[in-house]
């Protein structure tokens, strides 16, 4: 067996094996093939929580892979991950259940003016699967010999007394239900690292934790979307009829009517996978208000719409997920104080960890990969000053695009936010002009409204969390703890009827014996969404056991 | 102290098969679809031997993971290294693959010896410790095997140990008990049926698990005697998708005839089970046909089509006697085929004409079952059935093979039940069910008498049994059979072959196989499948005692303790009642569930099992043990009555194979409706009380 101070030990630990992640790893082997790097995530196998559209700019990848694999334009996994080219750009308005109206002329129009919106349009990007991306960027870096280790969940960033950070300490595992240490539990190893890369993904819980311990700030809070897909196959002509270079957005109906509500931002997605799969997302501001909302009740509706339903009519849902997007932008991106570092010391914080989506584009993929990049490239000037990395990766990423886009869009959001859809939309065209709006958490927006629409009958989550494989050992304490009952029962229930029951993508809340529990944690899809809706911010997140969770192939 | 040899599989991950792993075409799941995973309980069975390395305290043992597969095996010794294990060899071979169990007991036991030999240098103190079964093949067969060819005891079914008075006590799994044992001899093979707690990787033993030197070996480095597919008993021969069963959600209105429905569909059965689809009726054997030109039992579709064809052609043609047809002819009649089949399929198909024997002599024997006291095990009687159809076709005599202290008495009942002969083998070393030397008295009569066929039930007695003999006596065995037909390759020259039809890959698909190389073919056949015939006491028959040569040497485990029927779940019982949520307490779920249990056990004359949904369990009306489902235990009985469960998929694919559902449930729009075959509108406190009522007047 293994000297363990021998293998705890790395020089560069990068948390989360997504497309940041990665990334970061794969340009540091090409610029330094010595520095020994260890990738870990808590998923089961490589992409297996990676869920987005997802619409990637060519850009930042094509950069990395090109002084990764020169000839991976020939390899056949390019040829599958990287198959869809978009060529047809369909922007929809959804006015009730069967009108629609194609408004890219308005996009084009903007892109023609200048106005920030215009970045909306996708043309020449690739529609792809981030699941299938992610394992490929996964081969890539274990090739450039980079340790990929998946199953491996970590707790918080060890923090040293000079407040740089010794390494990243795992979870516990083999813990039973009543909090027993069972036969095979193991303590959840610290391992050392010169350097510590955060690239968790959406409201990464060390990120979030180290966020708090270090002191970071960001200039508003962070703003979140759930989104919620399904990938349905669909007969060789429907696919066809759809065409695979073809991505749909589509705005209005069932989240936001003008004036006469539901007034809540977000849209629906239409993408094409692979194999006579169609995606269909739908994707909503978590600042809603109705305390009776649920994001697939949502899907289902546009699903239903009449628009839309052609393209997935008589189809099978073979893979569903739902996750978390930050939507904050630029205003949200958590940085020191005193030197605005994104991250502190040797720790930084990337892609959707840092929340480098622009809300213009409606992407963040690229940025997370150019982020991973610019982290490497700090790492390898930092080498004999590893507290310096933070700084100098900040710097990088400053006069990056990522810097330049998000600027743009630093507002857009948070006007809506501000404003609501109706006047918000319009307004954030303005983008950048605007002054700074001060926002409040999304979980404050809830109010006793109800959804203005009959919730489905036809929906079951039960099968939605079962095409998304996800499982956790039955035995393991719930990942998902209430902090105070008692505002469950004498503020939440009797007054908004405990909305995490209905909102939660996978129904892991219940009422037993009266009580609203985490009844289901083996069910939790890991969108966190909970801990970030909960009216009374009154539900906390926690990693389970590594290779817990959904396992998305093709999501 | 003892050193551990765990056998360590790679299998497919049937636990998660997507929409795009089964053939588009024949609609058969392809297994390089599936990802790969250690098997579950050779996890299981490497947990289990750091527990015994544990509470024998002893330090220093080692344990070596051994696996034979592809190259890309080595993935689940690394997953070993980086959990328990301390050294790790690969028997990979092109040579190696296609091999049935018997092939691949063979290899691994040589790799034992070597490994034993060259890496532990410890003699006789060791265990080899396995998972029961892989999920892919589900044989149970190849750790019973390899004890075989080691000669060394098998503790099968294990659940638990402990370390008393410097020995090892296993507790394991017996049919409808559990058992408290301990080997005689070392070294031992264990197989483990359960242990709760699979080992997590470390972080640092991952890191170094990934860069150790794997020991490769191939067939060279053994010498082992039967690999691959050549040195197989055994060779599949079709595999098809398992038949869709169609439920057929009718809805009951009222409490009788819901009872009604209860005790028929339980008499009758759906008939399902998987079984291979409906062939041409009773086999026949070729003299006893019209015509030498009939050819309707050929074993696979391919080789029936062919003969199809010609004896139409033949008789187009109006030929008699296919022997006598020239070089000319033979030609008209491949053009005639239309390139069915080329000239020299079609020579050896008129070479089948000919063929009248049958390709195995002997009689068919069933291994009987009995708990020591008189009681014989129902699934004889349910193979005893079946033997008497297969020896009626084939025209021999069914045998029935008992051993034990006191067996003879017990003839006059296997007799009623379709024996002819009764080859009773007493010892007073056969008292209790000893592996090894059960062994050794079912092998000597088989050696004796040499039946063409061997059928034993495939409880855990006999799935621990039968590998062992089958072994001993050099012939091909097929596992847990749902269907068993005789049928000819009369082009291969096969006349009257036993095909075994089974499930596989989590019975995801059916595989027909037959025997070859054997003198026998053997085979278990899952309980509950195959029916019993009628007992008709004015049977005659005969009991030919056969003697034995035993000692106190061939006995290899001391039976510490024997617990039948105790608090266990039984899952294998053949109707199970579950509640779910709509039980609406633990009081509720008790009472109701065992009102019910008992009056169905009465009425069926069954043992009834309940379970529950993961919801009731949740809810705390029920220990987890009864949970049903992909998270719980899934349950294939003839009759699964589900009360208060509303039907979420992961309860239902734990059910799947279940031949008939029965649903009670108070929402009309519950999902399990549309997924039942029978079901009633109510809540169980209104319903199960009547139903109890109502099966009690019938």
């Amino acid at each position: 067996m293994p000297n363990n101070s021998e293998y705890n030990k790395v020089s560069v630990l990068v948390v989360g094996a997504g497309p940041a992640g990665l990334a970061t790893a794969i340009q540091l082997r090409v610029l330094r093939p010595d520095i020994d790097v260890c990738v870990i995530d808590k998923a089961l196998d490589l992409g297996n929580h990676n869920l987005s559209g997802a619409v990637l700019e060519k850009e930042p990848l094509h950069s990395l892979l090109d002084a990764a694999k020169p000839d991976w334009r020939e390899t056949p996994e390019a040829k599958d991950v990287l198959a869809n080219v978009i060529d047809k750009d369909d922007i929809m308005f959804l006015l009730g259940k069967k009108m629609s109206f194609n408004i890219f002329w308005a996009l084009k129009m903007a892109r023609s003016m200048g106005i920030g919106w215009g970045q909306m349009i996708h043309h020449g990007d690739y529609s792809l699967s981030i699941s299938k991306l992610t394992k490929w960027l996964g081969s890539i870096a274990r090739e450039k010999g980079v340790e990929v280790l998946t199953g491996f969940a970590a707790d918080h960033v060890v923090l040293d007394g000079a407040g740089t950070a010794a390494g990243v300490k795992l979870i516990d595992q083999g813990v039973n239900k009543e909090g027993h240490k069972q036969p095979n539990y193991v303590e959840g190893e610290t391992i050392e690292a010169t350097f510590v890369v955060l690239a968790e993904g959406c409201d990464g819980l060390v990120t979030e934790r180290f966020v708090e311990a270090a002191g970071l700030k960001r200039e508003s809070h962070q703003l979140y979307s759930l989104g919620v897909k399904e990938l349905i196959k669909v007969t060789p002509e429907q696919y066809a009829n759809f065409s695979r270079g073809r991505v749909v957005h589509a705005m209005g109906y069932p989240i936001w009517t003008p004036v006469i509500g539901p007034g809540m931002f977000g849209g629906g997605i239409v993408y094409a996978g692979a194999e006579d799969n169609l995606a269909v997302g739908m994707i909503v501001g978590l600042d809603w208000k109705y305390r009776n909302f649920n994001a697939q009740d949502a899907l289902v509706r546009l699903k239903e719409h009449r628009y839309i339903k052609p393209f997935i009519e008589g189809g099978t849902v073979v893979e569903a997920g739902a996750k978390m997007i930050p939507e904050g932008g630029w205003y949200a991106v958590p940085r020191d104080p005193h030197t605005g570092s994104i991250g502190k010391g040797n720790v930084m914080i990337l892609g959707d960890s840092a929340g480098f989506v622009n809300m213009l584009k409606i992407k963040g993929l690229h940025n997370a990969i150019d982020s991973g990049i610019q982290a490497a490239r700090a790492i390898v000037t930092c080498m004999d000053k590893p507290e310096g990395a933070a700084r100098r990766y900040t710097d990088n990423v400053e006069s990056s695009n990522i810097a330049k886009e998000m600027k743009i869009a630093k507002n857009s959001r948070h006007t809506i936010a501000k404003f609501g859809p109706l006047q918000g939309m319009p307004l954030s065209v303005l983008g950048g002009w605007l002054p700074k709006f001060k926002v409040e958490p999304d979980y404050e927006m809830m109010t006793t409204a109800p959804y203005r629409l009959k919730p489905n009958q036809n929906f079951d989550k039960d099968t939605f969390t079962a095409v998304a494989a996800t499982a956790h050992r039955e035995e393991e304490p719930s990942h998902l703890t209430i902090l105070d009952r008692t505002i469950c029962e004498t503020k939440c229930t009797p007054v908004y009827g405990s909305p995490c029951i209905t909102f939660c993508p996978a129904g892991v809340y219940e009422t037993i014996h009266g009580e609203v529990k985490p009844a289901n944690p083996s069910n939790c899809l890991h969108c966190k969404t909970c801990q970030r809706k909960c009216p009374f911010d009154n539900i906390r997140w926690t990693a389970p056991e590594g290779g817990g969770g959904p396992r998305y192939k093709r999501m | 102290m003892s050193d551990y040899i765990v056998l360590v599989k790679q299998v497919p991950d049937v636990s998660q098969i997507t929409d795009n792993a089964f053939d588009p075409e024949t609609g058969t799941l392809v297994r390089s679809r599936l990802a790969n995973v250690v098997n579950e309980l050779d996890a299981q069975a490497l947990a289990f031997a750091r527990y015994m390395k544990q509470i024998s305290g002893d330090a220093k043992a080692r344990i070596i993971a051994l696996t034979m597969g592809p190259p890309m095996a080595e993935e689940v010794l690394r997953y070993s290294l980086a959990r328990a294990a301390d050294q790790v060899v690969l028997l990979t071979d092109r040579a190696l693959g296609g091999a049935d169990t018997w092939a691949t007991a063979n290899p691994l036991a040589y790799a034992i010896r070597r490994i034993v030999k060259e890496i532990l240098h410890c003699g006789d103190d060791y265990f080899v410790v396995a998972g029961m079964q892989s999920v892919d093949g589900d044989t149970a067969q190849v750790p019973g095997q390899i004890a075989e060819e080691l000669q060394l005891p098998c503790i099968a079914y294990a659940t638990g140990a402990e370390y008393k008075k410097k020995r090892f006590e296993f507790t394991r799994i017996i049919s409808g008990g559990s058992q408290t044992v301990a080997t005689r001899k070392m070294p031992a093979v264990i197989t483990v049926a359960k242990y709760e707690y699979p080992l997590f990787a470390t972080f640092a033993g991952t890191r170094w698990a990934n860069k150790v030197d794997v020991v490769k070996w191939g067939a060279d480095d053994i010498n082992a005697t039967h690999i691959g597919a050549k040195g197989s008993k055994t060779a599949v021969i079709r595999v098809f998708p398992p038949g869709k069963s169609t439920r057929k959600c009718q809805e009951v209105k009222d409490v009788k005839s819901l009872a009604k429905i209860i005790v028929e569909s339980f008499k009758s059965g759906n008939g399902e089970g998987g079984k291979a689809d409906e062939g041409p009726g009773p086999y026949v054997l070729p003299a006893r046909r019209k015509s030498l030109l009939e050819r309707p039992y050929e074993a696979t579709k391919k080789e029936q089509d062919d003969y199809d064809i010609l004896t139409a052609i033949l008789k187009e043609m109006e030929i008699a006697d296919a022997a006598k047809l020239d070089d000319a002819t033979k030609d008209k009649v491949v053009e005639k085929a239309g390139g069915a089949f080329h000239k020299k399929a079609l020579e050896d198909m008129i070479g089948g004409f000919g063929l009248v024997e049958p390709a195995f002599k002997g009689e068919v024997w069933v291994v009987a079952e009995h708990s020591g006291d008189g009681v014989i095990h129902p699934a004889t009687f349910e193979l005893t059935g079946k033997a008497r159809e297969l020896a009626d076709s084939l025209e021999t005599k069914v045998g029935v093979c008992i051993a034990g202290d006191n067996v003879a008495h017990m003839a006059e009942e296997l007799i009623a039940a379709g024996a002819d002969h009764i080859y009773a083998i007493e010892h007073k070393l056969l008292k209790e069910f000893d592996p090894t030397a059960y062994r050794k008295a079912v092998s000597d009569a088989i050696d004796k008498y040499v039946p063409q066929i061997v059928l034993y039930a495939a409880t855990p007695q006999g799935r621990m049994l039968a590998p062992m003999v089958s072994y001993k006596t050099g012939c091909g065995l097929t596992a847990d059979c749902t269907g068993l037909d005789i049928r000819d390759s009369s082009r291969k020259g096969d006349i009257g072959l036993l095909l075994q039809t089974r499930p596989a890959l989590g019975g995801n698909v059916m595989a027909t196989i037959r025997t070859k190389n054997s003198k026998s073919q053997m085979a278990t056949a899952r309980p509950g499948v195959m029916k019993r015939i009628p007992a008709d006491p004015k049977r005659k028959g005969k009991v030919i005692k056969h003697k034995v040569e035993l000692t106190d040497e061939d006995v290899s485990l001391d039976i510490i303790r024997t617990e039948l029927g105790s608090g266990q779940v039984n899952f294998g019982a053949e109707a199970i009642v579950s509640g779910g949520k709509g039980m609406q307490s633990r009081d509720g779920f008790d009472r109701l569930l065992h009102m019910l249990c008992a009056e169905m056990s009465r009425k069926l004359d069954t043992a009834v099992e309940y379970g529950a949904s993961r919801a009731a369990v949740e809810q705390g009306f029920v220990e987890r043990v009864h949970q049903v489902g992909q998270t719980g235990t899934a349950v294939g009985p003839k009759l699964y009555v589900a009360i208060g469960i509303s039907g979420a998929i992961q309860h239902m694919i734990g059910v799947a194979n279940t031949e008939t559902i029965v649903a009670i449930n108070s929402d009309p729009n519950a999902p399990i409706f549309r997924q039942c075959d029978y079901y009633i509108v109510g809540t169980a406190e209104d319903v199960v009380p009547d139903l109890v009522q109502a099966l009690d007047n019938m």
